[in-house]
């Protein structure tokens, strides 16, 4: 007896395999596990097995029924799986044209390269505790000269080929420093700020001298901040845009405003171990900075014998140029969409 | 700034380093140097030989075939000077040498002779024009003897210096005040040669006779010192070699042996000084004084100059002869004939030398050096030092009479005293420096330090305290720059913590950026804040900004401050066009707008452009503009043609740009601070813009100020279903299908839930069905039938009686 339930389970299985319609499917479940299906038909003679024998028979029927099921229930599903898919042919789109393989004109969309590394510098500043200042472009003497400590009569005047409005007594900034008298002017220390903005030389334009580029200042003012300070929050400017600790070399310079004064240059070029004048090469000037001369501070409205303070400005151009590889400054004001969508978020 | 390193050697020992070991510790000590350059190297391979025969070259009658003696052998070059002779002693120059003109001697045949060689001319040796062919030495002169040995001219190393990083030091603009930094730098004394001995002998050389001139100089002019020296007897003629060598090699050209000691005595000490032929000045008088009318003064270049009667001149009795600080005349200088010169030295108020040269446009070495503010007290010393070269070189001239001086008492100067601390110093530096260590570096600097107690006094030398050194932060530079910065030990500093947040105007500049780029899907451009009046015009834009024109502009293209964002909008979308059939782009930039009482308006202005070639992306545009109000928090109206009273300020209604119907103004906080147009084709036409272009402004200068506050609350959701009713009306196609939803208004329904278009669809010639969906809900409870029909019933009366009858 149970060699006939075995042959029955597997003359099911030959003729599942090729049905293709519900119908079948069904019938066939009917007439091998239906009421009247020849399992039952074949289990009737159970009552004449010996004890031994039903013993086997029993768990092996009810596994083969158990099968015979769930291969019904997975052979439905793969008849509905087939004609769904065969609607979803019909209705089937081209996955190739993606957006950006189409002539949909410019989808390229994002910030200015110079804005991008500018809220870089804002974000870091902001997480060390420095507020993000601006101030405006037209700016007057006072804030743009004489309370940076460059009187009428100084030669540093010349330094910086000013715009001047009719009245001569207005101006175009030619650096965010103003943002370190305004800064000053709403504050009292402790405090520390950062200023980005455009700022405007009279300089004849070319690939690399722009008359409106980019400056980020900053600026930190209170009891016993000293030259130390100013080297730890430059290094640590460095290494978070660069993502790595930068070699960098701090050395004098001369600006009105600070006193001692410095040029922060950061290594630019490996030197070539070979070549002894190479080992002073490859430095760029990235960075003018310094602690903020008393007369400076005094103008600000700060007490210099009580404080102390610090102050950098940073070139922004500079740094996408440098970045980038960027051949021609020009390009960053022209618009050339052609230029900016190189930038681009997605 | 050239430095040469031999004439630094003769005032200071350096270190046995490298040269560029020299230098990069200059840079980083003192000021920064842009390049080392090696000079006449190729004069120790240049040997001196005499012309033993010479003949014809057989293949060309101007070259000849020349054999020689250098000394240790005999070597045969081909040679087209016209000097050439027998006897002749020459420099020779053998294969290998590379010449300052770059050439480097190879072993070449010259129609078919090989030539082991050159004998060079003194422009190709590098020491001036010289005279024509090759050059000749005296007859006696040793054989063999290297260019170097025979010249005194060694090798030496250059060493560039960025003037603009020594603005603020007059005493470096010579050779002994760069001396002295090294010496600080290395802490090797300082050989000055300038001592009271000095003094004494060079004094020894005045006269008893009366001085042939006593200048005179004008309180009210610019001058503040004036020495005048008489010499006779000095004879004009090419200054020595050596002489010769190192004014080449800090870049200035020897002219005669009188010019160049003067050159020479400014570029070691740092003072300009100027000698005249006094037979030149007219009645012995020497008069400092205001020029007192405008005239015409022929400087030594021979250049004419308008003199204002502001400017200090240095007159005879009939004449100026000088520019005071800046440039001589060409009526009194130095001649070949010249055998009794004046002797001045003397000091000018900056401010007024850096007025008249820049006015000029004439910079000089004098006067790049006055306007640095010089020390009075250093001009005694270089008169002295003029005379000591005059007498070296001219050894029969003599002194008439003593040096003459008016001007400022240079004895009522006191030097500046700053009193400081150890503990200041090395607060501002973050060091830990003893004072002793502080000391040193300062009288290296040649400062006087008294001894510690709580603090200490400085005296500063008079020639650092004309501008640079004021107080004590200086001093922290002085001692700060000789340790070396890159020696200051790093830390951050202990500071109480307190948030920080951004400002109202920087959440405004990241919101308008993040949703331009991330939602508008728009690029962010830049363009100049600067814009010209053919731009303006081009753009047709009435306001040209007039008040806000720059007086030293450029170029007319950019000469003023933009009135609007609007034309350079234009200006870049033309740019675009030629490349892309659409794009999108927006600027966050500023517009600069006339105020009498602060002079300037700037005005925040977000500008988009959406630009496609073949239909309007007007409605893409002011959904973007309806998605950034909301983003905002910017509860706004948008205003149709005609709706707004009066101007919007971002565009004149009179611009002819104004799209008739692509139209909307924004209203927003009881003001027009926006609009969204479609640019008038006629003004793409001038920008030769081929396509739709529709642009938004926005002025957002409000809401940088103080932050945008918003309610905001939490409806529960609704617990009852919402009915839903749509309807199909008619209406003209004259009018806008959005009109349809104004009778909203009228509906007296608390549980009207929205009223939105489903469809519009155009129904024949002259009539559009639109369907419209209204929606119902009741928070309560669920809505009763005969309720929803009369909702039904009021929707669609109030439909009919506004024009728009139901389909039927």
């Amino acid at each position: 007896m149970l060699d006939k339930i075995e042959s029955l389970y597997a003359s099911f299985q030959n003729e599942i395999t090729p049905l293709d319609k519900q119908a079948d499917v069904l019938n066939l479940k009917a007439s091998y596990i239906g009421k009247k299906g020849s399992l039952a038909e074949v289990l009737k003679g159970l009552k004449d097995a010996t004890p031994e024998e039903r013993k086997a028979i029993g768990p092996r029927s009810n596994e083969i029924k158990k099968n015979i099921e769930q291969a019904i229930v997975d052979k439905l599903k793969d008849l509905e799986v087939k004609e769904i898919n065969e609607k979803l042919e019909k209705n089937k789109i081209d996955i190739s044209l993606r957006d950006s393989l189409m002539e949909n004109g410019l989808q390229a969309a994002g910030t200015h390269p110079v804005h991008q590394i500018q809220r870089k510098i804002e974000d870091i500043f902001l997480s060390m505790g420095f507020e993000v200042l601006d101030g405006p472009h037209v700016e007057d003497e006072f804030h743009n000269f004489e309370a940076l400590n460059i009187p009428e009569t100084h030669p540093a005047r010349d330094m910086q080929d000013t715009f001047w409005f009719a009245d001569k007594k207005h101006l175009l900034r030619t650096h965010t420093s103003t943002i370190q008298i305004r800064g000053m002017e709403e504050r009292k220390p402790p405090f520390a700020f950062v200023g980005p903005g455009k700022v405007f030389r009279c300089e004849r334009t070319d690939t690399t001298h722009e008359m409106v580029f980019h400056q980020l200042e900053g600026m930190m003012v209170g009891k016993g901040i000293n030259t130390g300070h100013l080297i730890y929050f430059m290094k640590t400017l460095l290494k978070e845009i660069f993502k790595k600790d930068m070699e960098v070399r701090l050395r004098p310079g001369y600006f009105p405003f600070v006193e001692p004064g410095f040029e922060l240059d950061i290594r630019w070029k490996k030197p070539d171990p070979k070549d002894e004048s190479a080992k002073h090469s490859g430095w760029l000037e990235l960075l003018p900075c310094g602690m903020v001369h008393p007369n400076v501070l005094r103008a600000g409205g700060v007490d210099p014998d009580e404080y102390t303070g610090f102050a950098f400005g940073l070139g922004l151009d500079r740094l996408v140029m440098v970045n980038y590889q960027i051949e021609d400054i020009r390009h960053l004001h022209r618009g050339d969409l052609r230029f900016n969508e190189q930038f681009s978020f997605f | 700034m050239l430095i040469s390193l031999n004439w630094i050697k003769d005032f200071v020992k350096l270190p046995e380093i490298g040269i560029h070991d020299i230098a990069n510790d200059f840079t980083m000590k003192t000021a920064e140097v842009e390049g080392v350059e090696k000079r006449n190297v190729h004069l120790t391979k240049i040997k001196t030989a005499k012309i033993l025969s010479h003949k014809k070259h057989p293949e060309a009658d101007k070259l000849n075939l020349v054999t020689f003696d250098y000394g240790s052998g005999t070597a045969e070059v081909v040679c087209g000077a016209p000097n050439v002779r027998d006897g002749l002693v020459v420099a020779y120059a053998p294969i290998g040498v590379t010449l300052p003109n770059g050439l480097t001697l190879e072993p070449k045949k010259i129609r078919g002779v090989l030539s082991e060689g050159m004998l060079c001319s003194e422009s190709e040796l590098g020491l001036g024009e010289g005279s024509k062919g090759i050059m000749e030495l005296p007859e006696d002169t040793k054989l063999g003897m290297t260019m170097t040995e025979y010249l005194d001219a060694k090798e030496d190393y250059i060493i560039d210096v960025d003037n603009k990083s020594l603005t603020h030091r007059p005493d470096l603009w010579g050779m002994f005040g760069i001396a002295r930094e090294f010496s600080a730098i290395y802490d090797s004394p300082l050989c000055t040669p300038f001592s009271s001995d000095w003094q004494k002998k060079l004094e020894g050389l005045f006269t008893k006779d009366k001085s042939p001139i006593t200048p005179k100089v004008e309180k009210d002019c610019s001058g503040k010192a004036f020495w005048g020296l008489s010499v006779d007897g000095v004879k004009v003629e090419d200054s020595p070699q050596w002489m010769q060598d190192r004014l080449n090699a800090v870049g200035l050209r020897p002219i005669n042996n009188i010019v160049d000691i003067s050159n020479y005595v400014m570029m070691e000490l740092g003072m300009p000084l100027h000698i005249y032929d006094r037979e030149l000045i007219k009645d012995n008088t020497i008069h400092v004084k205001l020029s007192g009318k405008e005239q015409t003064f022929t400087t030594l270049d021979e250049m004419e100059r308008k003199v204002l009667p502001t400017d200090t001149v240095i007159c005879d009795s009939e004449k100026p002869l000088v520019l005071a600080g800046i440039m001589g005349g060409a009526n009194s200088g130095v001649n070949d004939n010249t055998s009794k010169v004046f002797i001045e030295v003397a000091n000018w108020q900056a401010e007024e030398v850096r007025k008249t040269s820049v006015r000029l446009g004439l910079r000089t070495d004098s006067s790049s050096r006055y306007e640095k503010s010089l020390d009075s007290q250093l001009t005694y010393r270089t008169l002295l030092r003029t005379l000591e070269l005059i007498k070296e070189l001219c050894p029969e001239a003599q002194v008439i009479g003593k040096a003459e001086y008016d001007g400022d008492d240079l004895n009522a100067e006191k030097p500046l005293e700053i009193t400081t601390s150890s503990k200041y110093l090395n607060n501002i530096l973050g060091t830990s420096l003893s004072f002793e260590e502080i000391k040193k570096i300062l009288t290296n600097l040649d400062f006087q330090v008294s001894e510690e107690k709580e603090t200490f006094n400085i005296l500063v030398p008079s020639y650092r305290s004309t501008k640079d050194i004021e107080g004590q932060h200086d001093i922290a530079e002085e001692v700060g720059r000789i340790v070396g910065y890159d020696n200051i030990p790093v830390k951050s500093p202990m500071l109480g913590v307190n948030p920080v947040g951004l400002t109202p105007y920087k959440q405004v500049e990241r919101k308008v950026q993040d949703f331009m780029a991330l939602k508008a899907n728009a690029l962010e451009v830049m363009s100049y804040p600067l814009v010209g009046k053919k731009l303006l015009e081009k753009a047709s834009w009435d306001n040209l900004n007039e008040e806000m024109v720059l007086i030293n502009a450029l170029s007319t293209d950019a000469d003023r401050m933009r009135p609007s964002l609007i034309p350079s909008l234009l200006e870049m979308a033309a740019i675009n066009t030629k490349n892309f059939n659409s794009y999108r782009f927006f600027e966050w930039g500023r517009a600069y707008l006339p105020e009498t009482k602060n002079f300037v308006n700037e005005r925040n202005i977000l500008s988009v452009a959406f630009f496609n070639k073949e239909c309007t992306p007007f409605l893409s545009l002011l959904n973007v503009v309806e998605d950034f109000l909301n983003y905002m928090k910017l509860p706004a109206k948008f205003l149709g043609e005609g709706e707004l009273k009066g101007e919007n300020p971002l565009m004149p209604l009179s611009w002819r740009g104004k799209h008739p119907y692509e139209y909307q103004d924004i209203f927003i906080r009881g003001k027009a601070l926006g609009v969204v147009s479609s640019v008038h084709p006629i003004v793409l036409r001038d920008f030769k813009i081929k396509g739709h272009l529709s642009i938004a402004q926005f002025d957002l200068t409000d809401f940088t100020k103080t932050e945008i506050k918003t309610k905001e609350s939490y409806k529960p959701l609704a617990k009852f279903p919402a009915a839903q009713f749509d309807c199909t009306v008619l209406v003209d196609k004259g009018q806008q299908a959005a009109d349809v939803l104004s009778i909203q208004k009228k509906l007296k329904i608390k549980d009207l839930k929205s009223m939105k278009i489903v469809q519009v669809y155009p129904l024949n010639e002259t009539q559009n069905s639109v369907t419209v969906r209204f929606s119902y809900e009741d928070p309560e409870k669920t809505l009763e039938p005969e309720v929803i029909k009369s909702y039904e019933d009021q929707c669609v009366k109030n439909l009919e009686s506004a024009g728009f009858p139901l389909k039927s």
